[in-house]
């Protein structure tokens, strides 16, 4: 064994002492039994990514960690039926609170708590001879209640996803029409009708490669310029509820979108510019035009926009 | 023109998503072990921490990287935060490019100037109104202090003047019938200094000018006992004269530097009338006194019941509650919801617990709280009703709700 490796096993065994310490109820836990998973969440959250990180930052990310429900969870995975108990009886209101808001009806939310249950303590048998389920890879890192949305939440998305694979409702079948109505009416040339048709020839090659040119630049943003672009523009996220996501301000999100309608800007000309060769005021002028056929069609969308929403909203309940 | 750039490319980035198609679900499913499929989601512990903030600087960069560009995990990310509330870090370092010119240019905006500029102005109205009525406030402090001062007989010891005037009533001072009142004018007691100087080397050398002003001022030592020593003596000449003199009482509020100032100038004079003083600060209550509150434990005597409770450790707060339940000796109780609290240092506790049972610790505002409020009402008729820690036991259980 390294000295490296002797080093980081030490650190995980007295992170492990001091996790069982700080927890109100350790249910007769020991180190070693918290060492592989506290081995195995700062490899995931820590090492991954520096893998020459300082003891004190991985000393810092375990005593981080939530000790209560890391207890608790390894108590159940190991089949003490106390931790089990208390499990069901203090998250049971979150998982059906969960199950409810992926569900569209009472009855589904109710299958889905229940099915959370099962999904948790595992079907399978493992080669150990325990249960082999979700429990296992809950890290400690974020909240117990919070993990148990995102199971949740990623079940039922798996379910209607089986159940979309077998069965093409009616309503799918309506959903996809609406959509295929919508995106041929949202061309560059949008409504109304064409009084020059060379004009409007012209106007819809420019619209396409605009669109391409803003497709390219969009990804050549950053990852959190890009993530804040898809909650707001295709998520349909407000200004507050994309900077909740992204950890920031509404302050702070509106002014990176006001930075990257900068930067996208001058993408898109370079690539206009340096890619199809259109010169700087064909540009300008491209921008001028698209963005006032836009604004003109702008009502119509807008009232398509939300049946697609609404239609949406009650196929993906 | 800036902003017109931006709504153009705001308007092209809206019908960019229109026109996208609506495949948000991807056709992979999550293996929820951690083991990513091929379509690389996040597991439900990654989308969890990156919600709730909590996930590494790298990691979250690496997940803010995926999704970007994977909707099905972006929508349980934005579910998951959505449920959790707001959880919002607050400003992490924006704009890199933007130069010193840019800045300065955006701090001078008219959007800037025109909050800055009402609110400097009523920051100056403000100062100026309170500059003002300072002014006469002091004056009127001069003008009570006054009255209170009388004529004391020659050779009466003069109490210390209180410079904050809150002894104005018990603060005799020196003024006399017939005698020249010490004028604030920093003329006069320059004039005085220098009489006293001359008449010093007077003595010393014996001249008949200085001889002549060493009987001017033996003259007038004879009919003003003291030196004014402090600032009530110090009085303006518009002040009106004393007609009555209170005799001096011991000063048991007056402050500890006025005190020391004042056994410089006169200690003999001064011993017996401070040790009286201090009998008296002795004497009175330690509450009243700064320097001796610490030296009033009343705490050894709380009942211990009071002092602790379940691991709860009242702080300063609770130690004054603490103290009103030594001086009131008995518990404050309260119902509510049908159940019966004890007050027991910050803490309320029902009546009915055991503290030998364990306790479900709930903290108030957490997502388990908000589930076990929907569940049960009472509860959170409780947790409304009594703040602090409150011990409630609550269908054969005991929540801790913190």
């Amino acid at each position: 064994m390294s000295k490296r490796t002797e080093q980081i096993e030490n650190l995980f065994a007295a992170g492990a002492s001091r996790l069982l310490a700080r927890a109100v109820d350790d249910y007769s836990l020991t180190g070693e039994t918290l060492k592989p998973r506290i081995r195995s969440a700062v490899g995931k959250y820590v090492l991954r990514d520096d893998p020459q990180a300082s003891p004190e930052v991985v000393i810092d990310f375990i005593d981080k960690l939530q000790a209560d429900d890391l207890c608790l969870i390894v108590a159940c995975e190991q089949g003490n039926q106390k931790a089990w108990s208390d499990l069901v009886e203090r998250f049971s209101t979150t998982v059906r609170s969960a199950a409810r808001s992926a569900s569209s009806n009472e009855e589904g939310a109710e299958d889905l708590a229940q099915s959370i249950w099962a999904e948790l303590h595992g079907l399978r048998v493992r080669e150990d001879g325990k249960p082999a389920g979700k429990l296992a890879y809950y890290s400690g890192r974020g909240s117990l209640a919070g993990w148990l949305r995102a199971v949740v939440a990623q079940l039922a998305v798996d379910q209607h996803r089986r159940q979309s694979r077998l069965v093409q409702t009616e309503e799918d079948a309506d959903f996809d029409r609406i959509i295929q109505h919508g995106q041929q009416e949202n061309t560059w040339s949008g409504h109304g009708e064409a009084v020059n048709p060379e004009l409007e020839i012209s106007r819809k090659l420019a619209g396409a490669e605009m669109q391409k040119a803003l497709a390219a630049a969009i990804k050549q943003l950053s990852a959190e310029d890009r993530l804040l672009v898809k909650l707001y523009y295709f998520d349909g996220l407000r200004l507050r509820e994309a900077g909740a996501v992204l950890g920031v301000h509404e302050a702070t999100a509106s002014r990176r979108l006001t930075r990257v309608h900068a930067e996208l800007r001058g993408q898109v000309e370079r690539i206009l510019v340096e890619e199809e060769g259109w010169t700087k005021p064909e540009t300008e002028r491209a921008f001028s035009e698209v963005a006032l056929h836009l604004e003109a069609d702008i009502e119509p969308l807008l009232a398509t926009e939300g049946m697609l929403m609404k239609k949406e909203n009650e196929i993906a309940g | 023109m800036k902003q017109t750039n931006n709504n153009e490319v705001d308007l092209l980035l809206r019908s960019l998503a229109r026109g996208r198609g609506e495949s948000a679900l991807q056709d992979e499913s999550w293996s929820g072990d951690g083991k990513r499929a091929a379509s690389d989601h996040l597991d439900a512990d990654e989308l969890n921490s990156y919600a709730e903030g909590v996930a590494p600087a790298a990691a979250r960069a690496r997940y803010s990287e995926h999704l970007a560009d994977c909707d099905a995990c972006r929508g349980i990310v934005v579910g998951l935060t959505q449920a959790a509330g707001a959880v919002t870090r607050i400003e992490v370092p924006e704009p890199k490019g933007l130069s010193f010119w840019n800045k300065l240019t955006t701090f001078f905006s008219p959007v800037v100037i025109r909050y800055a500029v009402p609110v400097l102005v009523l920051t100056a109205v403000i100062g100026v109104s309170l500059l003002a009525l300072w002014q006469p406030r002091q004056h009127e402090l001069i003008a009570l202090n006054q009255p209170s001062g009388s004529s004391t007989t020659p050779g009466q010891i003069e109490p210390t003047g209180s410079p904050t005037g809150h002894t104005a009533n018990e603060a005799p001072v020196t003024m006399q019938k017939g005698v020249e009142a010490p004028a604030a004018d920093g003329s006069v007691n320059k004039k005085k200094s220098l009489e006293d100087e001359k008449l010093r080397a007077g003595i010393g050398t014996g001249t008949s000018d200085n001889e002549e002003l060493r009987r001017e001022q033996v003259a007038k030592d004879a009919a003003k006992p003291e030196e004014p020593a402090t600032l009530s003596d110090l009085r303006p000449s518009y002040a009106p004269e004393p007609k009555a003199a209170a005799p001096p009482p011991p000063q048991a509020s007056q402050s500890e530097g006025d005190s020391i100032a004042f056994a410089k100038e006169q200690p003999a004079k001064r011993e017996g009338q401070e040790r009286k003083r201090d009998d008296v600060i002795r004497n009175q209550p330690s509450d009243e006194h700064g320097p001796n509150r610490s030296a009033a434990p009343n705490t050894a005597k709380a009942p211990l019941a009071a002092r602790r409770v379940g691991g709860l450790t009242a702080g300063s707060s609770g130690q004054n509650t603490q103290n009103k339940i030594d001086k009131a000796g008995e518990v404050e109780t309260r119902t509510v919801s049908g159940r019966r609290f004890a007050r027991e240092g910050n803490a309320w506790v029902d009546t009915a617990y055991d503290s030998s049972r364990a306790t479900i610790n709930v903290a108030r505002g957490s997502e388990q709280f908000r589930a076990l409020v929907a569940d049960e009402p009472g509860l959170g008729a409780i947790a409304q009703q009594l703040n602090g820690v409150v011990i409630v036991v609550w269908k054969n259980r005991v929540y801790r709700i913190q």
